[in-house]
C-alpha cells in the first residue's frame, strides 16, 4: 500500500503508453485507500487530512480551501483538493466527496446568475472528471449533480441566491443520503436472504456488508463463501469483518469459484458502476462468477446504490477506459512477459438477476429507463 | 368503525374456508368490500386521507391474512390505497390554485423564498406528483420529505382550518372520489376480459395451433375473440390434471365452433412442435416478471423454451402483483386436497398410521407452479402486450411505492 498511499497526494494519472510499466490509475488508489486490508492506511490519511486542515469545522475547512482555489478564474483547481479531502474519509463513497466538492464550488462561486454559476460548475466537474477519468461514480456522480442544477423545477422559481443555498443544501446532505441509500438496500435484500442459505460474495462491497451485517442482525443463519480477491485481497478484509460480526465465513482462492458454485445459493456483487445496459462495472472476475453462476442456475444479485447510474454503454471488456493496478505475483516476471493489469470487468445484464438500489428491486432493463428519464 | 366490521369478518372468513376463490372473484370482492368500508367511513376533521387509508389498511390487513395465496387481494388494497393517495394529492392541489395560499405556507421553503406564494404552490404541486411516483433518479437529490402525501395533507387541511364550512365540503369530496374510483377499479376487473381479447386477432393468425392448459375465462376470452373475426385456428387443450379444468374449455371451445383437441398434460412435449403459440392463464404475475400458474404450467413454459414457441400468458391488471416471489413453490403454493387425485379407500391399505414411522405413502396436490421470467415471451394485459421486463412499469403506475407492505400504521393525532 506504501506506493499508492505516497501517489495519492497527486495521483493524477496521465497514461503514457511509452512508459515502462502501465500508470496506476486513480481509481485505483482510491480503492486502495478503501478496501486495503491494512485499515491503519487510512488512519494515515485521516491524521494527514486533518493536519493539513487545522480548523475543526470541516465545513469552514473545506470553504476556506475552496474559496482560496476556486476563485473564479484564478486557476483551474476545480475543487479537487475538496474532493480530495472528502475522499480520504473511509466511510465516504466516492461519489459523496464528489458533490461535496462540487457544493463547495456554489459555496465559494462569486456567480451572480444561474448560468455564471452553471459555467463555473461545469467546469469544476470537467476538472473533477478529468482528474480519474477511470472512476465511473465519481463521473456518475458529477453528472447527476449537474443535471440537478440544471433541470430541477424547483430552481426555475426561486430567486439565485435561495437557489444557491438549496444546492448548497443538497449537497451536503449527498452524503447522508448515501449513507441511506445503503440502508434501504440493506432492508430491501432481507427477503431475498433466506435461512440456511449460502451466498458467495466477491472482493469488498460496503453495500453488500451492510447487507449481510443487517441479516445478521435479523438472526438470519446463513453462510458467506468470500473469494480472496486477488490481488489487492479485498475479500480477505470482506471474510475479516464478517467473522467479526459472528457470520460463517469460508474463503476461496478466485479459482474455486466453479468448483464451490454447486453449494452456493446465490451470488451477491457490489458494483462500481452500473451502466445503460443494466449490466455492471465491478472488480475484476466479477463477470466469470456471474457466468458460472449462470450456467448453475444461481441468482446473480447486484446491490448499488442509484448514483453509481452511469450513462457508459460497454459493448465489450475493452470498451472502458481501463483501470490498472499493479500485480504482485510474488516471483519476478520475467522479461518478455505481459501481465493484464486490468481492475475490473463487465458483466452483461443478461448475466444479473435483479438489482438491489435504493430506488427498489430492479431489473436490469429498468436501469436504462432510470437514465433515459433522467438525462433526456 | 363497527358498521362494516362484520362485513369484513365475512369475506375473511370465506376467503379462509376457499369459498372465494379464483382472482377475478376474490378481486372484484375485494374492491366491493374497500368501497363500502370507504363509505362508512366517518370522516374526521383533520387528516382524513391519513385516516382513510389507515382504515383501509388496517381491512386490508386482515384480508391479506385471511389467504395470503390469493394476491390479487393484495393487489386491491394497494390499488385502493393508491386510489387516496391520488384523489387526496389532486383534490388539495386543486385547493391550493383556489386559495393561492398564504405565503410561508410549507415549513420546508424557509430560506427567503416567502414573497412567491403563488409559485410555492406550484412546487407544492410538483412534489405532490413526486409522492405519488416511484423514487428515481431524478428525486434522488430533490428534498422530499418522508411520507410527503400524509404529511402534507396533514399541512394543508391545517391551513383551511379558518374555513370550517368549507373544510365538510371538501372532505365529502374526497370520499365521493375514492367512491368513484373506487368504482371505476371495479368496472376495470370486470371489463378486463373484452379489453384483453380486442388485442386476440393481433396475435392469432389464420391456421395457427394454439396450445394451452387447463382453463382460464381469460384464455377463453381471447379465443372466443378470435373466433368471432372468423379466425379458423387449431386449440391444444391440455387437460389439466388432476383439475381437469381443460375439459370444460375444450366443451366451451367446441361449442363455438374451434377445432378442440384435448390432450394429456403429458402429452404436452410430444404436441409442442406442431404448436405455433402458447396462449394460458395466470393466478399472478410478480414484479419480476415471474408467474404464478396452475400447476404444470412450468412444464408447458419449458416445452415452449426448447422449441422456441412463443410463451405468451394473457391477465387481467388486477393480478399484477408488486412483490417478488421469495422461493415463491413453497411460500406462494397451496396444498390441496388430495381427493382430486385418488379416490378415498383407494389406497388405505398404505395408509396404516398405525406403523411405527408413520405413513409410507404421502399424496400431494400443489395447486400453482412458478414460471420465470425468462421463459415468459409476451404478457397481454388490458393496457396492451408487455415483455416480462417491463412489468415493473405497470407495477410503477399502479401503485405507490410505500404500500407494498401493508400494515396498519399506528394512527398519529
Amino acid at each position: 500500500m506504501e506506493p499508492h498511499a505516497a501517489a495519492a497526494q497527486n495521483p493524477n494519472p496521465t497514461p503514457n503508453a511509452s512508459a515502462g510499466p502501465p500508470p496506476i490509475s486513480a481509481y485505483y488508489q482510491t480503492r486502495a485507500e478503501h478496501h486495503a486490508v491494512v485499515s491503519s492506511d487510512w488512519l494515515a490519511h485521516a491524521a494527514a487530512a486533518a493536519a493539513s486542515l487545522p480548523e475543526a469545522d470541516a465545513a469552514a475547512a473545506a470553504d476556506d480551501s475552496a474559496a482560496s482555489l476556486l476563485s473564479p478564474g484564478s486557476n483551474g483547481g476545480g475543487g479537487i483538493e475538496e474532493f480530495n479531502f472528502w475522499r480520504r474519509k473511509p466511510e465516504a463513497a466516492e461519489a459523496v466527496a464528489a458533490i461535496m466538492a462540487l457544493a463547495a464550488v456554489i459555496r465559494s462561486s462569486r456567480a451572480t446568475t444561474m448560468m455564471e454559476l452553471e459555467i463555473e460548475l461545469k467546469k469544476a466537474s470537467d476538472k473533477l472528471k478529468s482528474w480519474d477519468a477511470t472512476s465511473i461514480s465519481l463521473s456518475a456522480a458529477c453528472d447527476l449533480f449537474m443535471r440537478f442544477v440544471t433541470r430541477t423545477s424547483h430552481l426555475e422559481h426561486e430567486k439565485f441566491d435561495a437557489a444557491k443555498s438549496r444546492l448548497i443544501e443538497r449537497g451536503e446532505k449527498f452524503g447522508e443520503i448515501s449513507l441511506k441509500a445503503r440502508k434501504t438496500i440493506a432492508m430491501l435484500s432481507q427477503d431475498f436472504i433466506s435461512d440456511a442459505c449460502t451466498i458467495l460474495v466477491h472482493g469488498y462491497s460496503r453495500v453488500v456488508l451492510e447487507v449481510l451485517k443487517l441479516a445478521a442482525s435479523n438472526r438470519k443463519l446463513f453462510r458467506v463463501l468470500c473469494t480472496e480477491g486477488r490481488p489487492d485481497r479485498t475479500g480477505l478484509r470482506m471474510s475479516n469483518e464478517l467473522a467479526a460480526l459472528g457470520i460463517p465465513v469460508k474463503v476461496l482462492i478466485d479459482s474455486a469459484v466453479a468448483y464451490s458454485m454447486d453449494e452456493v445459493d446465490m451470488v451477491f456483487v457490489g458494483a462500481d458502476g452500473v451502466v445503460e445496459s443494466g449490466g455492471i462495472i465491478n472488480m475484476m472476475g466479477t463477470y466469470q462468477i456471474a457466468l458460472v453462476a449462470q450456467s448453475m442456475n444461481k441468482p446473480v444479485y447486484v446491490a448499488a446504490e442509484s448514483y453509481k447510474f452511469a450513462r457508459l454503454y460497454p459493448l465489450d471488456q475493452k470498451d472502458m477506459t481501463p483501470a490498472h493496478r499493479p500485480i504482485d505475483f510474488g516471483v519476478p516476471i520475467p522479461a518478455g512477459v505481459e501481465v493484464e493489469t486490468s481492475a475490473r470487468d463487465y458483466t452483461p445484464p443478461q448475466y444479473l438477476t435483479l438489482l438491489l438500489t435504493d430506488l427498489g428491486v430492479l431489473t436490469p432493463s429498468v436501469v436504462s429507463d432510470e437514465l433515459i428519464q433522467l438525462y433526456l | 368503525m363497527p358498521d362494516v366490521q362484520p362485513l369484513v369478518s365475512e369475506f375473511v372468513l370465506k376467503l379462509k374456508r376457499r369459498k372465494v376463490e379464483g382472482s377475478h372473484a376474490v378481486a372484484r370482492q375485494t374492491a366491493e368490500l374497500l368501497r363500502s368500508v370507504v363509505s362508512q367511513h366517518r370522516m374526521g376533521s383533520t387528516n382524513q386521507a391519513a385516516a382513510l387509508a389507515d382504515a383501509i389498511r388496517g381491512v386490508g390487513e386482515q384480508l391479506i391474512a385471511a389467504n395470503p395465496i390469493e394476491l390479487a387481494v393484495g393487489n386491491i388494497v394497494r390499488r385502493v390505497l393508491h386510489i387516496i393517495k391520488e384523489e387526496d394529492i389532486s383534490s388539495t392541489a386543486v385547493g391550493i390554485e383556489g386559495l393561492s395560499v398564504t405565503a410561508d405556507s410549507d415549513d420546508e421553503y424557509d430560506s427567503g423564498n416567502d414573497d412567491h406564494p403563488t409559485l410555492s404552490a406550484a412546487v407544492l404541486a410538483a412534489h405532490a406528483r413526486n409522492a405519488l411516483r416511484a423514487p428515481s433518479l431524478q428525486t434522488l437529490l430533490e428534498d422530499i420529505p418522508v411520507n410527503t402525501g400524509l404529511s402534507r395533507s396533514a399541512s394543508s387541511t391545517g391551513d383551511s382550518d379558518g374555513k370550517s364550512g368549507d373544510k365538510s365540503s371538501k372532505s365529502r369530496k374526497l370520499k365521493h372520489d375514492v367512491i368513484a374510483a373506487i368504482g371505476d377499479l371495479i368496472d376495470e376487473i370486470d371489463t378486463c376480459y373484452d379489453q384483453i381479447s380486442e388485442q386476440a386477432v393481433e396475435h392469432i393468425h389464420q391456421n395457427e395451433v394454439i396450445l394451452t392448459l387447463g382453463r382460464s375465462r381469460t384464455v377463453k376470452e381471447f379465443l372466443y375473440a378470435a373466433k368471432e373475426k372468423k379466425r379458423s385456428f387449431r386449440v391444444f387443450v391440455a387437460e389439466g390434471a388432476p383439475r381437469y379444468q381443460g375439459h370444460v374449455l375444450a366443451k366451451e371451445l367446441v361449442e363455438k365452433g374451434v377445432q378442440t383437441t384435448v390432450i394429456t398434460d403429458s402429452a404436452v412435449f410430444a404436441m409442442i412442435s406442431r404448436v405455433n403459440m402458447v396462449i394460458v392463464g395466470a393466478h399472478a404475475i410478480m414484479a419480476n416478471g415471474g408467474v404464478i400458474a396452475p400447476v404444470g404450467m412450468n412444464m408447458v413454459a419449458l416445452a415452449a423454451q426448447r422449441h422456441a414457441v412463443p410463451f405468451v400468458v394473457v391477465a387481467g391488471s388486477h393480478k399484477l402483483c408488486p412483490l417478488y416471489p421469495h422461493n415463491p413453490e413453497v411460500l406462494l403454493n397451496e396444498l390441496k386436497s388430495p381427493s382430486d387425485l385418488l379416490d378415498f379407500g383407494e389406497f388405505s391399505n398404505c395408509m396404516n398410521c398405525s406403523t411405527q414411522d408413520g405413513t409410507l405413502l404421502n399424496v400431494v396436490n400443489p395447486t400453482f407452479d412458478y414460471v420465470p421470467p425468462k421463459l415468459v415471451s409476451l404478457f397481454i394485459t388490458d393496457t396492451g402486450g408487455h415483455s416480462p421486463s417491463y412489468m415493473y412499469r405497470l407495477i410503477a403506475e399502479y401503485y405507490s411505492a410505500d404500500d407494498l407492505v401493508v400494515r396498519r400504521k399506528s394512527t398519529s393525532s
